[in-house]
């Protein structure tokens, strides 16, 4: 896995002397405005939703009394804990349903065990490169005609296979020694054998990096869920939040930030907790 | 050696066959051809073939052409922006100093948050009596009511687009920055090279690939702009914020016309794909790497 490896490579060489504070300073002068201005926005975003007479207003916000009123607001008005917990079920499911289906279409893929490898190759790349929008219609046309649409089929099973994460599989075991695999081979294991004990335990890299992905992908969907779901109690966060925007509460600031705060909670801890997985996976995606 | 199970091998390769065919292939063929009827799902048994009629209707209908427009110019309005600063960002962030990791993941915080929770908060910015309007007004300068002034309706989501995806850009910079032998730096110092000599003639020249790279995915992923103007305009005012994605949505899903929206859509890619092959073109041959 070509950016993975040159990262851990880079790791690996002598590290320069770490950065003699001074130097630093100079850089936290210009560099630290710049990124609290970048981050306001969240801060307006917290501060609004703390508060419960802000109005929307930030100087409001930050000089009033503060405490989570908005909060107790938002899950118990609406239907806003059943669009939470419609977007955990969904992003578990097609987690859970992306990092097998990789883990197993990316090594047949990368050893070429299927004919017509580039045929498929090709398939995937395209699919890649390819913004999903375009597919809006058609994806919506063929889902009518099965019956998959409002349910929950219809937010998990088109996005339960994804070409970019196959993709980083394949790429990963390219870089993966073959002769380990021969040696079992050799000593009598099955193909289905080889692929439960020796390449998925290899595979768990790679598959994290998949699994962060996905999820910070599919909590954030918001096209697809929009248009293939109809019913309120399907309803995940981000299609919840963005109707009720438009409906009883449209100017309710305190609320809506109470629900943007809580929408983005989620991806903030995956995010922070896993910032290099995320970063060497949106590097090899460069690199395709 | 026994060779290998094609059983196995196929079982494991299956939900690919499947996806790929279910929701690749079939919708693509699908509608293309309903593309040439008048397709609806109220009266998909009677749907009639109606020819190249939709694409015609799509390329005679100024609501069409002007979602077209609006989208040219929130491309052609942010992509320099973004890509700028993108570029800025990474080149402030690169060497090492310390609490350097505390920058690249906070300029990179907005490109995790769900672009809904981004449209919402700017909404809130944006409103006429909002925060930002007071800053402006304390600053004694004009306050525009942004989302609701269709002049400035649609610098205001371009403005928090380019906001919005410079860090993920910076990411994909400093990909192609690492790449950069570290030698060529040192040599050049040696001959007495400045900071800005060494960008012009060793930095720049050798991020073409991914400055092509960073230039192609945004531009393919700001043709289809819709959740920002879905949260924060609903196409208005006056269809100036309407992209061609929201006409797409507001045909297919308002008006139900799912046969002209099918066209409208490959239209869409149609242009997606010349646009990708003409910025490969146009970067490859200025940096001589051949597109």
């Amino acid at each position: 896995m070509s950016a993975i490896e040159t990262r851990d490579t880079a790791g690996a060489e002598p590290a320069p002397p770490p950065p003699a504070w001074s130097g630093s300073l100079m850089r936290w002068l210009w560099l630290g405005p710049l990124l609290a201005s970048m981050l306001l926005p969240f801060a307006w975003m917290l501060a609004v939703s703390l508060s419960e007479t802000s109005g929307g207003s930030f100087a409001r916000a930050i000089s009033g009394p503060l405490g989570l009123g908005n909060y107790r607001g938002l899950f118990g008005a609406a239907n806003v804990a059943r669009y939470f917990a419609n977007s955990a079920l969904v992003a578990a499911a097609v987690v859970v349903l992306n990092v097998l289906t990789a883990a197993a279409v990316g090594y047949v893929l990368a050893r070429r065990r299927v004919p017509g490898e580039r045929f498929w190759s090709l398939g995937i790349v395209a699919t890649l490169m390819l913004p999903k929008q375009v597919l809006m219609i058609p994806l919506y046309l063929v889902m009518a005609r099965m019956h998959l649409l409002d349910s929950y089929s219809a937010l998990i099973l088109p996005f339960a296979v994804d070409a970019f994460s196959i993709f980083l599989v394949r790429q990963y075991v390219l870089g993966l020694p073959i002769e380990l695999e021969e040696a079992a081979r050799v000593d009598g294991a099955s193909d289905w054998m080889i692929f439960r004990k020796i390449v998925l335990p290899l595979m768990k890299p790679v598959l994290a990096v998949v699994a962060i992905q996905a999820f910070l992908t599919n909590w954030n969907s918001f096209l697809f869920p929009l248009i293939f779901v109809d019913s309120d109690r399907l309803r995940t966060l981000p299609v919840g939040l963005a109707l009720l925007s438009q409906t009883e509460h449209s100017v309710d600031w305190g609320f809506l930030m109470a629900g943007s705060t809580a929408a983005s909670l989620p991806v903030l801890v995956v995010f922070i907790a896993f910032q290099r997985h995320i970063m060497s996976g949106l590097l090899a995606g460069a690199e395709k | 050696m026994r060779s290998y199970s094609r059983a196995t091998a196929w079982t494991l390769f299956s939900p690919w066959v499947v996806t790929f065919a279910l929701f690749g292939l079939y919708p693509f063929a699908f509608s293309l051809a309903a593309s040439f009827t008048d397709y609806s799902p109220i009266n998909a048994a009677s749907a009639r073939f109606v020819g190249a009629d939709n694409y015609v209707r799509a390329l005679r209908d100024p609501a069409f052409w002007s979602s077209l427009g609006n989208t040219a110019m929130f491309v052609v309005g942010t992509i320099p922006f973004t890509t700028l600063l993108a570029l800025g960002l990474a080149l402030a962030v690169q060497p090492a100093f310390r609490g350097r990791t505390i920058f690249r993941v906070g300029f990179f915080l907005p490109s995790v948050v769900s672009v809904v929770v981004l449209s919402l908060v700017f909404k809130g910015l944006y409103a006429p009596n909002g925060s930002l309007n007071g800053l402006l007004h304390a600053l004694g300068l004009p306050t525009p009511s942004w989302l609701l002034d269709p002049n400035t309706a649609l610098p205001a989501i371009m403005a928090m687009d380019v906001w919005a995806a410079s860090g993920y850009y910076m990411v994909i910079f400093l990909a192609g920055l690492e790449a950069i032998p570290r030698d060529l730096y040192e040599a050049a110092r040696l001959e007495g090279a400045s900071w800005w000599g060494c960008l012009r003639h060793i930095t720049l020249p050798l991020l073409r690939p991914t400055l092509l790279f960073v230039l192609v995915v945004n531009t393919v992923r700001s043709l289809q702009i819709f959740a920002e103007v879905f949260v924060m305009t609903r196409g208005g005012p006056l269809h100036r914020t309407t992209t061609v994605v929201y006409y797409l949505y507001e045909e297919a899903f308002y008006r139900f016309n799912l046969g002209y929206a099918s066209a409208v859509a490959y239209l869409l890619f149609i242009l997606t794909l010349l646009l990708a092959w003409a910025q490969s073109r146009l970067v490859g041959r200025t940096s001589g790497v051949g597109a």
